[in-house]
């Protein structure tokens, strides 16, 4: 049974591709800002009961519920102020749907922006935006100037005696840094390393404040969410996944891109469907990272039935993280692509913590040895132990993410491995 | 009071009971249960970033947590001994190694490391580790510490330590991951006085004391607790010697007096301990020293000694209790001149109360404090040590401080509110608003510098600051706030033991004008003293001096005679706050270099009016009975009700002034050290550099 595909209304990104304009006329055309004034005047404790119902998820990777999440920061005391961060730090190799809506439809972010801290009582938001962003940032940043222009932040907004002021930071180029409270110590002008938890950041998080930390899609879901209702967001995806997703389908398919469809849609579907296949039909196909590049793969036979959400995902040992497809055909070389990728982890651990630090970094060279077949069959258990040895024992999860790829290498394609190595041990021999 | 609730939680099957907010490693120190750890530290911030405290908490997620600064809960069930944590530690370990060059034969933190220890007791016998090993470039930071960073393991402890206790951020993490790499970023010299802090502080032999590197292994050293004495903090240290030799100086921790630190200059000077020492009495010959027997010497001087004579004597600054009492009884009651004075700076007051010259709200007391006063002094040049805990005060309580003298750096901020003796009058005038800032305060603090009280119009400062304390409450019945801090480590001692003249004697200003005049027959130089010039010192007929270092005192004398510096004699000292503690004897006296008061004792028995003890308990028994006060062995006696000091209100029109300049060199055992000197000049040139810089 096909998925149908999202009618332009149902769409959250009307311009995900670029084709209208990403002004604030172009937003106000497609409807945009409808409906503020009233989300401002309707008590946010309303707001937060109806995102839990919602059973919205954290788009940024771990899919934690987002009413939930808000429901944990308290009400502000008049002693210290609350803060909403944007993680617009979108950095996990494979993921590219933040860039789209910062370049393209900047004001879903920035009404999103507003309604959140109007629901988390915060006077004051932060959009870190990664540094590589630069083009991206300066459309926020315009973005961000007409919405004070037209009086959609600032001072009591639409009369409704909401303040809200929004502020941009580029960050620095460091992946880490889109870990959130790595980010805020970014954001607080330190070397961007994440914090031990507890404290959490609705506790203690920007400066010492309660912190909400939330992706740039999560954040500009929520303005339709409570405009068109739950039974609206509810139709799309199965229990406990609802709703629309950009997924950013990349590699060996005939027309990659970003594309807002339903959840729960089959992951053939959505090669198939929305990106035009896989580069030399779906037969072709060796394996998927389903969800940014810290997701481990699937193999061409789980990719037949896997269902992209949290859950569905879940299923293959894997997870839906960032939604970022990476699809790879007969002609990749597979251990070169998660060689690639470990080098990535080495070269963006932050280096706090002893496993990841020193671990990474073996672990790439173990890759980078093994994938070319030199080395004995034992290290390719060893290497299995070493990933073993980072996995959860770190400050955060970065190091389970390095590790995961190559796990879920070693689970479907270790007789690749084995093969490189007979070979070379012939050769030698 | 609010109720300080309390955790309930087991530990390997060990019930315990800790306070709210305790760590799980809290609660397992509570039981004895050791927990292998490599950045965590007591007196610094918690990191959680060696991972090396994994530990198996039931009932949470399925991987180990970071006992350090995870917080213990009610009904908690811990496990340090399952099979997760013993793998989870073995994986830290064999990490922490992989890229450790395991130079251990080479290394100075060999024998004293953690990474050893605790590599022996968790880690295991074997590395699957088959790639290049990290090599790391070293630094160059100064004189003070050698740096060999391909050793480092990154714990981060000297970075906290530099930010959080010295107060200099100078040192800090550059790059990222495995090229993570600790530094000064830009390669200089630290200028702080208590960096030395960090070799302690690093668990690895990445930071170790560079004039220590390569001359002994820690395992080879007699470890003597002893007392520092470069400043008035009394900071304990262990005085570590080799075959007779002062090898190496560390901290003892003492959490009433310097918790574990000490500064720089107690803890690189020992060098001085062999430099420009007199090793036997010289005699002067045509402006020449000539080293003579001590039975010559002691035939020489006792002609000079007669009774009719006019005999002056003058005390320096680094004497211990015992000694400054034999010398006073000797002036005092041998020679019947009463011509002493130990008060080198000029101070105001004398030791008829107590109080009035003492660090009254103790160096721990400053952590009850609300607010700080600092009146005419630099406690970070004059007491590094008392100043890290009024930083730590500062960055944890926010705690105010006001500053009334030369605006110096502080390493945290204060308010300066002028630098003139009038300007403390506007502090209590009840009518300005920073009067009415301090009145507000309920434990205020005020720290006057004792050199600040050496001045002319001392007497009058004093006053006004105490009018000050009066005023904005810090003279109550349970807050003595007013406090005077000294710099040198016998000036509380020489006080208590009225070693200045009590009958009619010359003084130290009524010295160096007899002096000027010629009317001295006899000057005794006990000791060197940064306060007064040696140009000054000329003009008696005949000059003796006594003491260790053959410095500027000891040229312009005709006789010198060699005695002991703090290492090399059993003694009593007595620091700011006017508290006794004892040091040890570490080292022989070097060649032919005696006790100081054996000295006085012997000299006293040949001009036939013998002082009255024969042994170190004999003398001590003496001093005990003159100062009741040292029978509280290291701790201070108990408060007494406030007495106000009579005396004269003059104030001058004159600013405050730094009164210590040159922080490396302000006794003759600092000057006497190389490594000081070397301190000396790097902090002279990166000032003049950044100067340049702008």
């Amino acid at each position: 049974m096909a998925t149908p595909k999202l009618s332009i209304e149902d769409k959250i990104f009307k311009n995900l591709d670029g084709s209208d304009d990403w002004s604030i006329k172009g937003y106000q055309k497609r409807g945009g800002y409808d409906g503020l004034k009233k989300l401002l005047t309707t008590n946010p404790d309303v707001h937060i009961a109806q995102l839990k119902e919602s059973a919205l998820r954290g788009r940024g990777g771990a899919g934690f519920p987002t009413g939930l999440k808000w429901s944990f920061m308290p009400k502000p005391d008049g002693k210290k102020p609350n803060y909403l961060v944007c993680n617009a730090d979108e950095g996990e190799p494979g993921t590219c749907k933040d860039r789209d809506i910062l370049r393209y439809d900047p004001h879903t972010l920035v009404e999103g922006m507003i309604v959140g801290c109007h629901c988390l009582g915060a006077e004051t938001g932060y959009i870190y935006v990664r540094g590589e962003y630069y083009d991206e940032s300066s459309r926020l940043s315009q973005a961000i100037d007409e919405a004070y222009e037209a009086g959609l932040l600032g001072k009591n907004i639409l009369g409704t005696g909401v303040n809200v002021d929004i502020h941009l930071h580029l960050g620095a180029g460091a992946y880490i840094c889109g870990e959130e409270t790595a980010l805020l110590e970014s954001l607080e002008g330190k070397k961007g390393q994440p914090r031990v938890k507890p404290p959490f950041p609705a506790g203690f998080g920007l400066y010492g404040c309660p912190t909400t930390i939330n992706n740039v899609e999560t954040i500009a879901q929520v303005p339709p969410i409570l405009k068109k209702g739950n039974d609206w967001w509810c139709q799309f995806g199965r229990e406990n996944n609802h709703g629309t997703k950009i997924f950013s389908v990349s590699g060996a398919v005939n027309l990659p891109g970003n594309f807002e469809a339903p959840m729960s849609i089959t992951l053939k579907e959505l090669i198939n469907d929305y990106a035009g296949g896989v580069i030399g039909g779906w037969e072709n196909l060796q394996a998927i990272i389903p969800g940014g590049s810290s997701t481990p793969m699937l193999s061409a036979e789980d990719c037949e039935t896997a269902i992209m959400d949290f859950d569905g995902l879940r299923e293959f040992g894997t997870g839906l993280g960032t939604a970022a497809v990476i699809v790879m055909n007969k002609d990749t070389d597979l251990l070169r692509v998660m060689t690639r990728i470990s080098a990535f982890y080495k070269h963006e651990s932050c280096g706090q913590c002893t496993p990841c630090r020193e671990g990474v970094g073996w672990v790439f060279r173990l890759m980078e040895r093994l994938s070319r077949g030199e080395g004995t069959l034992e290290e390719l258990d060893q290497l299995y132990d070493v990933t073993k040895k980072i996995e959860g024992k770190t400050i955060c999860a970065f190091a389970d993410g390095a590790m995961w790829p190559v796990q879920g290498t070693l689970k479907h394609f270790r007789h690749l491995f084995e093969e490189k190595i007979k070979e070379n041990m012939k050769k030698s021999a | 009071m609010s109720e300080i609730k309390t955790i309930t939680l087991t530990i390997d099957g060990q019930q315990t009971t800790v306070p709210a907010g305790s760590s799980i490693m809290d609660a397992a120190k509570s039981l004895d249960i050791e927990i292998p750890h490599f950045c965590f530290h007591k007196r610094l911030s918690v990191a959680g970033n060696c991972r090396m405290c994994l530990v198996q908490v039931e009932g949470g997620p399925p991987k180990p947590t970071a006992s350090c600064c995870f917080p213990a809960g009610d009904g908690m069930v811990v496990h340090t001994q399952s099979d997760m944590v013993k793998d989870a530690r073995k994986g830290v370990m064999e990490f922490l190694l992989i890229n450790h060059p395991l130079d251990c034969p080479i290394c100075d933190q060999a024998g004293e490391c953690d990474l050893q220890d605790i590599s022996v007791s968790y880690g295991s016998d074997q590395s699957h580790f088959a790639e290049q090993k990290r090599a790391v470039e070293d630094k160059d930071i100064g004189p003070k510490i050698k740096t060999v960073m391909t050793r480092c393991i990154h714990c981060t402890r000297c970075i906290r330590f530099a930010t959080e206790v010295a107060g200099v951020e100078e040192m800090g993490a550059t790059f990222r991951g495995e090229n993570m790499s600790v530094g000064t970023y830009v390669e200089s010299a630290l200028q702080s006085e208590l960096a030395g802090n960090m070799i302690d502080l690093c668990p690895v032999g990445a930071l170790t004391s560079k004039p220590y590197a390569f001359t002994g292994r820690n395992w080879e050293l007699i470890k003597t607790p002893s007392v520092d004495i470069m400043d008035a903090v009394g900071s304990n240290i262990e005085v570590h010697s080799r075959a007779g030799k002062v090898m190496r100086i560390i901290p003892r921790e003492n959490d009433e007096v310097n918790e574990e630190w000490i500064s720089d200059t107690a803890r690189f000077s020992y060098d001085g301990l062999y430099e420009n020492r007199i090793t036997s009495p010289l005699l002067k010959n045509k402006g020449k020293f000539r080293a003579i027997g001590w039975k010559k010497a002691v035939e020489t001087l006792l002609p000079k000694l007669d009774n009719k004579k006019t005999i002056a004597g003058l005390v320096g600054d680094l004497h211990a209790v015992e000694d400054l009492f034999a010398f006073n009884a000797f002036m005092k009651t041998t020679l019947g001149s009463d011509h002493v004075d130990a008060r080198m700076n000029g101070f105001a007051l004398d030791g008829s109360y107590r109080p009035s010259y003492l660090f009254n709200t103790t160096i721990e007391g400053v952590d009850s404090a609300d607010a700080v006063v600092i009146i005419g002094s630099n406690p970070r040049l004059e007491a590094p040590i008392i100043n890290a805990r009024i930083r730590k005060n500062v960055v944890n309580r926010q705690m105010p401080v006001y500053m009334v003298g030369a605006e110096v750096d502080l390493t945290y901020k204060y308010k300066h509110l002028g630098d003139k003796p009038e300007n403390i009058a506007e502090l209590y005038d009840g009518k300005s608003a920073i009067s009415k800032e301090l009145a507000k305060f309920e434990k205020p603090l005020i720290i006057l510098g004792a050199d600040t009280l050496g001045r002319s119009d001392g007497l009058g400062i004093y006053k006004e600051a105490e009018k000050l304390a009066d005023k904005i409450g810090a003279l109550s019945s349970n807050w003595t706030g007013l406090n005077v801090l000294h710099n040198k480590a016998s000036a509380v001692a020489a006080l208590d033991l009225g070693v200045y003249p009590e009958d009619k004697g010359m003084d130290l200003g009524k010295t160096l004008k007899a002096l000027e005049k010629g009317t001295v027959d006899t000057l005794i130089l006990y000791g060197d003293s940064t306060h007064v010039d040696a140009e000054k010192l000329k003009g008696a007929k005949f000059t003796v001096y006594i003491g260790s270092h053959r410095d500027a005192y000891a040229e312009v004398a005709d006789l010198v005679l060699p005695v002991t510096p703090y290492t090399e004699k059993d003694a009593w000292w007595v620091n700011t706050e006017g508290r006794l503690q004892e040091a040890k004897a570490s080292v022989a006296p070097l060649m032919n270099a005696k006790e100081d008061w054996k000295v006085f004792r012997h000299l006293s028995g040949e001009l036939g009016k013998p002082l009255p003890f024969n042994s170190l308990e004999e003398l001590r028994a003496h001093v005990l009975k003159k100062c009741p006060n040292y029978k509280y062995n290291n701790c201070i006696a108990p408060a007494e009700k406030w007495v106000s000091i009579a005396g004269a209100d003059k104030l001058l029109k004159k600013s405050f002034v730094e009164t210590v300049t040159n922080f490396y060199k302000s006794n003759e055992i600092l000057k006497a050290s190389k490594v000081m000197t070397e301190c000396a000049e790097s902090s002279l040139n990166k000032n003049k550099a950044m100067r340049k810089a702008g």
